[in-house]
């Protein structure tokens, strides 16, 4: 019972950030916002038991990936984002029947889905070794080859954005001249 | 782990050479690519002597796990797979030896390559040799044929060069690609890749399909070792380097196809019918390449169509029954061709890499001694002379034919006849007569250097004594020992004397005037020479008639059809492009909205298809 | 164990993906463009760990994970684009480049 109150107070605090996150106007104010779901969804993950990746989600998320957020403002003026509005609302208005609609889908999926669904055989283990140890053994053994892709894109992707965010050399200009 | 080892050791020199070659030299390459065959042989001795009665499986990664099977990378190491490995490290290792002195004038024009071929090429046999699932061997098959595909054309300036390579590839991949459909049939049949327990499920198994499958993978083995109707790659191949043509020709590349077909006979004795085939491609081969090679006159095409034609007797054996004479006969080739390639080469290289023709050379033998030698001990134990290794493996492959019917061992004894004639024929032009190469050259031909020599020297050796180890190289891989039979070695023997002594009284004492000889019999001359006008139909009837439809195809099909249609399209495009235009504003959220609203609209199909469809 | 209904999960899950994709569509910023769709990316997680908890899986979580690191690729390639774009037109907000306009 206490479990679902404290994921009550933790989804609760996530909507509620995450509206904060869509309907400010000052960037420094949107990325708190972000924080502060993301740090809600760490507290989601530690109530439904995955201390793995909800360690992860703080680890990467709420600190890496929302500090690299600021930095990037830091370097882009974003007072001039103040002065103009900061939303399209005819987008805006259109989106909602969008979002209506795939919230619809969403919900037949889920519910539908819920009771087609197995019961999983490995919670045994789980209760016996700890949820973080299952999933690194199940991460580094069945799920190997998938794990050594992602470090590869995540390579890549880290190529991608020096190469793309660095300064142009000379040559380029070399060749314009 | 020693096994590892092995494999690693090439791996690691392909991969440091490939990668830093430009900085660490041309020598410094040669250098690190015959410490990691070294390597590679030493710990393949090792690996040999523990595995020899216990066969080991490393199973090393759980490569792809899928529904019911997990497709590994592993290696099995037992007798069979680790003696071959031995004997491939070995001559391979002899080879980059010598190809230092064979390279050396190129040195400076980036012969690193050169050397990141040769270790990728030693790699990628090894991995056929030791890998434990029939997906590796896949892997290695590939590899090889890469590998032979960028040192047959390493002298890419020259067209030739380039075109045989095309045609080993464009061969190759008919082989490949019964192979893998060979393998996929396999896969279907035992529901494993993994050899070990494909042995295992043989004898449980009873499907019609395994003939099939076996036919499949043999046709694999067809196009890899060069044998009828996919060999006319084997000999126009002779355009790369010779280092190369006797690594192709001794360990590696050739060697797959029979080695393929040993290391998976329990799965083809299962299909009689197969090994019928295999018999009768082989025999065919066998003699179709002898007869080609008494014709020819190129010094590395002689020595090409004579593997070819000993391949075809080691297919034979296999499809007899003798798996154990035909692994074996292979390891004693392997010793005595690349000893003969390597006296080719010697001879090649005395002459600058300019003149091919035996009939340009003659009367060497004064002037590079140890190549003569050499020469003559592989080429003796070729023709299946006592004592030297040829003859017993010969041997025992021809008593297991006449024990199978006494046409094959017919056939085997002309076979040897005539092998026995064109390697002497070769010889004693090249090294005795009149010193014709006069015409071309000024200066004298000179004897090669010690890392030319050397390795010449231990092949010639291995290629006297490594008969004598027939009994013990059976009783390890599990064949039966058996008996010469007396008769049948005399007149191998016999057979064998008797094609020398031909060629001597032709081409030294010229009791029969070869050039009127030729004369008179130049149609059958012409016959053979074209390999029965084999290449000539492949090349001029299937590759040019190929050229000629697609050519039609492109007028056609091309320029009429397609292009219509696809210019049509963007005319189509291009009209409602104009249409949409106002769609494209350029603004991102637009475009989110789109992306948002497409996604919406599929998964609203997918809903309505699951759940309201009864999909 | 199941104290937390799965249906919660799901709708708190929906209820962020919704808002994620509704920033994603209204937002003029483009740095906080991309913010919304890291709350979108983790809407999804919040369904996965929950189908987890549910079934008594470790799936959903190993998915999850690999969620976190290519929202950490999409993040450094998004925001170095950004800055790209920053440095060359001075520009940040997204109805200022139109270079796609047909």
């Amino acid at each position: 019972m206490v479990r679902l109150i404290i994921f009550l107070i933790f989804s609760a605090w996530a909507i509620i950030s995450a509206v904060g996150v869509i309907t400010f106007t000052n960037p420094i104010y949107v990325i708190l916002w972000l924080l502060s779901a993301l740090i809600a969804i760490a507290g989601i993950f530690f109530t439904a038991g995955a201390e793995l990746v909800g360690a992860l989600q703080l680890l990467i998320y709420a600190v890496a990936i929302a500090v690299f957020y600021v930095f990037v403002l830091t370097a882009v003026p974003w007072e001039k984002a103040v002065k103009k509005s900061s939303h399209y609302r005819m987008e805006g208005v259109l989106s909602l029947p969008l979002v209506l609609l795939l919230y619809l889908e969403m919900a037949i999926v889920f519910f539908l889905g819920i009771t087609a669904s197995p019961e999983g055989k490995i919670r045994a283990f789980i209760e016996k070794f700890g949820n973080t140890e299952v999933v690194g053994s199940v991460l580094f053994t069945k799920y190997f080859f998938a794990f050594e892709v992602v470090s590869l894109v995540l390579l890549i992707g880290m190529i991608g954005a020096v190469l793309i965010g660095r300064k142009e050399s000379q040559t380029y200009e070399d060749d314009t001249t | 782990m020693e096994g590892l080892v092995v494999l690693a050791a090439p791996l690691s020199a392909f991969l440091l050479i490939g990668l830093l070659g430009r900085y660490i030299g041309d020598k410094a390459s040669g250098i690190i690519t015959i410490v990691a065959g070294a390597i590679s042989f030493l710990f393949s001795i090792v690996v040999s002597f523990k595995s020899l009665h216990s066969p080991v499986q490393i199973k090393l990664y759980e490569f792809l796990p899928l529904e019911g099977y997990t497709l590994t990378v592993g290696f099995y190491f037992d007798a069979l797979s680790s003696i071959t490995a031995a004997v491939v490290t070995f001559v391979a290792t002899l080879i980059f030896v010598y190809s230092i002195g064979y390279m050396h004038n190129e040195f400076g024009k980036w012969v690193y390559k050169f050397y990141a071929y040769l270790s990728l090429f030693l790699f990628a046999m090894l991995l056929i040799v030791l890998s434990d699932n029939l997906l590796g061997i896949f892997f290695g098959w590939e590899g090889v044929g890469l590998a032979s595909y960028l040192l047959i054309g390493y002298y890419h300036n020259q067209k030739k060069a380039t075109n045989a390579s095309l045609e080993a590839f464009v061969m190759n991949r008919i082989g490949d690609w019964l192979f893998i459909f060979g393998i996929i049939a396999t896969f279907l049949i035992f529901k494993t890749l993994d050899i070990v327990e494909i042995f295992e499920r043989v004898p449980t198994t009873e499907s019609a399909l395994i003939g099939l499958a076996t036919l499949l993978l043999f046709g694999g083995a067809v196009g890899k070792s060069g044998q009828l109707p996919l060999h006319t790659w084997l000999p126009n191949a002779m355009a790369g380097p010779t280092p190369v043509s006797a690594l192709l020709h001794a360990a590696t590349m050739v060697a797959a196809g029979v080695y393929m077909v040993a290391r998976l006979y329990p799965l083809f004795e299962s299909a009689p019918q197969t090994l019928k085939v295999v018999a009768v491609i082989g025999g065919l081969t066998a003699l179709f390449a002898a007869l080609a090679a008494t014709s020819h006159t190129d010094m590395k095409k002689i020595i090409a169509f004579s593997t070819m034609s000993q391949l075809g007797y080691m297919f034979l054996a296999l499809g007899v029954g003798d798996m154990g004479g035909a692994m074996f006969h292979l390891t004693t080739h392997a010793f005595f061709k690349a000893l003969l390639f390597l006296a080719a080469g010697s001879v090649i290289t005395a002459f600058h890499h300019r003149l091919y023709d035996i009939y340009n050379f003659g009367g060497l033998k004064k002037y590079m001694p140890i190549t003569y030698a050499s020469f003559t001990v592989g080429a003796l134990a070729l023709a299946g002379i006592f004592p030297l290794s040829g003859f017993w493996s010969k041997d025992r492959l021809i008593g297991s034919y006449y024990e199978a019917s006494f046409v094959w061992g017919l056939l085997g004894t002309v076979v040897a006849f005539l092998t026995a004639y064109y390697i002497f024929r070769e010889g004693f032009v090249v090294f005795h007569g009149e010193e014709r190469y006069k015409k071309f050259s000024e200066h004298e031909p000179q004897e090669m250097g010690a890392v030319m020599t050397v390795p010449m020297v231990v092949l010639g050796v291995m290629a006297v004594v490594a008969g004598f180890f027939e009994g013990w190289y059976m009783h390890a891989v599990g064949g039966e020992h058996k008996e010469i039979h007396l008769n049948i070695a005399l007149t191998s023997v016999f057979v064998g004397v008797l094609g020398i002594a031909l060629a001597y009284g032709v081409f030294v004492k010229r009791f029969l005037d070869p050039e009127r000889t030729y004369e008179a019999l130049k149609a059958l001359h012409t016959t053979f020479k074209e390999q029965f006008f084999t290449e000539k139909l492949y090349h001029s009837i299937l590759a040019a008639g190929y050229m000629s439809y697609s050519k039609v195809l492109y007028l056609v099909g091309e320029r009429q059809f397609i292009d219509g249609i696809v210019n049509g399209t963007a005319y189509i495009v291009q009209s409602a492009g104009q249409g949409l235009r106002f769609l494209q504003a350029g603004k991102l959220n637009w475009y989110a909205l789109g992306l948002a609203g497409g996604f919406a609209l599929l998964a609203a199909l997918l809903v309505f298809l699951i759940y309201g469809g009864g999909y | 164990m199941k104290t937390i209904p799965l249906e919660a999960f799901f709708i708190v899950s929906m209820i962020l993906f919704g808002l994620g994709v509704l920033g994603l569509i209204a937002r003029r910023n483009l740095i906080t463009v991309l913010m919304s769709l890291e709350l979108a990316l983790n809407a999804v997680n919040v369904a996965f760990v929950g189908a987890d908890y549910h079934l008594g899986l470790v799936e959903g979580q190993i998915f999850a994970l690999f969620i976190i690191a290519l929202a950490a690729a999409e993040a450094a390639v998004g925001l170095g684009i950004i800055i790209a774009i920053f440095r060359y037109r001075y520009v940040e907000s997204t109805d200022e480049i139109t270079d796609m306009r047909g």
